[in-house]
């Protein structure tokens, strides 16, 4: 079971005449819930988009589920887009689709399961994630931010991906649905066997789920430890995040 | 770990008289289990059924609810079901599945069927509405107009320069290309027939006529509504999404003021202008043409435009300009404004606002012909 989904070396990334990664190296074991922490223009959001392809890094290997990325043929890398599922910072719903038609867009387009079964399964998608039934047929615009999240995360999880990266999921989120969401994300990862990387600046939700958090400044990944651990931890940069709490 | 793709089943041995599982039960590769889910023979009433899940090599929520589905049938006769052999985690999901049972069964209402006249009704109260949002905002920007008549900074200068920059400068090219194309055209047509006449010599009066007149302001109107008008409405419609027009509201800040008062005066503007820019080059087209053809020197077909056709002619074409620049600004706004909040609806109130600005357009110019022919001109 030691084996590692996400292996990044060296990882250097020029943005607008300024280094973001200067030289970083971040591993995430199979099976665990990491959290990427750091302040503000550190660069969690760049990584995220490296790691999901959306990003060509200057420098630097990433390799997925033991596979380089930057060597992937179309059909190699169409393959690895489906064993993993994205929550967006800003939801991403497609707007002109109904929320169960949402759900079930990456199931119409990667299988081929019969129309019922597939509704089952997105409804099914959408109490895991704790909406309502009614907003099932409700268009983005009309849920409130906090049920676009969940939304956006049943459709995240529509097609059972090994590996889930979740952008900021509790932003937004009132505290007792940001910690139903944190006992979600724990509940999916047990029964679904799930990998997740989350990008999190909520220090509570960092406390309830993760396993280890990675803390990015100066271009690198400083210290990778549990929370409690990492709080220790003398780095001016880290002691300066943890400050008021 | 590379994921087997084996598909699923679900197989009644009969030595053990146990459904075994096979294979990988996950999203990818239910297809055939599903076509067997519907084969299960009946059972006799009230056995016991086993169900062995020895065989699983993946077993996912989509394999789960397929799992739950074949219980399910097998229940039907009042059977009881056992599991047995499955791990810890896909028992989990089963029973998490099965207390979420009752709530997947949900169909969206299917999309309401309306008589026509129902439509009918419904898109005269919506046309009725446009036309009642398009006045408010007349009236609103009369208002804003109004008021920053005693207050210069209200007009945002800046504003009008770059709007002047994108909707009248960057159009300058294509403006004299199309203008230019469309006085050879015309010349050619005309010359054609004045030539089996003989009166060659009248090509400087009609080309005149027709280009100052009507050509130069209704292709100048037709470019800027396909630029212009949709560049208002993709931006005042995605700022509409963004919430950017909320904030300014919020601020107490007039989007009329800031958005729509700035493109409607760098509009009025530059509109006389690329009305004259693009009387130039129908005529060089017209001139250069009866030169190769007619044979008519330029300085001639000049002096003969002077004398026949005059300023006069291209004063009624410019008077054209302001009308056509207020109908552009205006409805590329006013459809902008009604963006709703998702993305296809920039993209259908684009295709309004261009379509409308034409028509309006088009309108507007035959008004003009029938008051020009009123008052003899």
């Amino acid at each position: 079971m030691n084996e590692n989904v996400i292996e990044i070396e060296g990882l250097k990334n020029r943005l607008g005449g300024l280094w973001v990664h200067n030289g970083l190296d971040l591993t995430v074991r199979k099976g665990e819930i990491l959290a990427i922490i750091g302040g503000s223009g550190s660069g969690k959001t760049t990584l995220l988009r490296c790691i999901l392809m959306l990003l060509k890094p200057t420098a630097g290997t990433i390799r997925l589920f033991g596979k380089d990325i930057s060597h992937l043929g179309d059909e190699e890398a169409q393959s690895l887009r489906r064993r993993w599922g994205t929550l967006f910072q800003h939801s991403a719903l497609f707007s002109s689709m109904t929320t169960l038609e949402n759900i079930m867009f990456p199931m119409q387009e990667f299988t081929v399961l019969n129309q019922k079964f597939m509704q089952e399964l997105a409804m099914l998608k959408l109490n895991l994630t704790g909406l309502p039934c009614e907003a099932a047929n409700k268009f983005p615009s009309e849920l409130s931010g906090g049920m676009q999240r969940r939304a956006a995360t049943a459709r995240a999880i529509a097609m059972d991906p090994e590996l889930l990266f979740l952008d900021e999921p509790t932003t937004g989120l009132d505290p007792v649905g940001a910690r139903k969401f944190d006992e979600l994300v724990v509940f999916l990862r047990d029964t679904l066997s799930l990998t997740i990387v989350m990008i999190s600046h909520d220090i509570d939700s960092l406390k309830k789920c993760t396993d280890r958090v990675a803390f990015i400044g100066d271009g690198k990944v400083l210290c990778v430890a549990p929370l409690e651990e990492l709080r220790k931890n003398p780095h001016p940069l880290i002691v300066e995040y943890f400050k008021n709490y | 770990m590379t994921p087997h793709l084996e598909h699923a089943e679900f197989i009644f041995n009969t030595e053990t008289s146990q459904y075994h599982c096979k294979g990988s039960w996950s999203i990818l590769c239910l297809e055939t289990l599903l076509g067997q889910l519907a084969q299960i023979p009946s059972t006799p009433l009230a056995s016991t059924i086993v169900i062995n899940g020895e065989g699983i090599l993946q077993f996912d929520s989509a394999g789960a609810l397929a799992l739950l589905q074949c219980k399910n049938k097998l229940k039907q006769d009042k059977n009881n079901i056992e599991l047995i052999n499955f791990n810890a985690k896909h028992l989990q999901l089963i029973t998490l599945l099965e207390a979420k049972q009752d709530t997947l069964d949900f169909t969206p209402e299917p999309p309401i069927k309306r008589s026509a006249f129902y439509e009918l009704g419904k898109e005269t109260v919506n046309k009725l509405s446009q036309v009642d949002g398009l006045i408010i905002l007349i009236g609103n920007l009369t208002d804003k107009i109004y008021g920053a008549a005693s207050n210069w900074r209200q007009f945002h200068a800046p504003s009008i320069v770059s709007n002047v920059y994108t909707a009248g400068i960057q159009a300058l090219p294509i403006i004299a290309l199309l203008s230019f194309l469309i006085g050879v055209v015309l010349a050619y047509q005309m010359g054609l027939q004045l030539e089996s006449y003989g009166a060659n010599s009248f090509i400087a009066y009609l080309s005149g006529m027709a280009c100052f007149r009507e050509f130069a302001p209704l292709i100048t109107a037709i470019i800027v509504a396909g630029r212009t008008s949709s560049s208002f409405t993709a931006q005042i419609g995605s700022m509409k999404i963004n919430e950017e027009v909320d904030a300014l509201e919020t601020m107490g800040l007039s989007p009329i003021e800031f958005l729509v008062l700035p493109k409607l005066l760098g509009l009025l503007i530059i509109f006389p202008l690329l009305i004259f820019w693009s009387d130039i080059f129908s005529i060089t087209g017209a001139m250069m043409l009866s030169k190769f053809k007619l044979d008519i020197g330029y300085l001639d077909f000049l002096t003969r435009l002077r004398n026949s056709v005059g300023a006069k002619q291209m004063l009624l074409g410019l008077y054209k300009a302001p009308v056509f620049a207020i109908l552009i600004a205006l409805v590329g706004c006013f459809q902008g404004f009604n963006v709703k909040l998702n993305a296809s609806s920039i993209g259908s109130q684009t295709t309004k606002s261009v379509v409308q600005a034409l028509f309006l357009i088009i309108i507007a110019d035959a008004a003009f012909s029938i008051v020009y022919s009123w008052l003899h001109l």
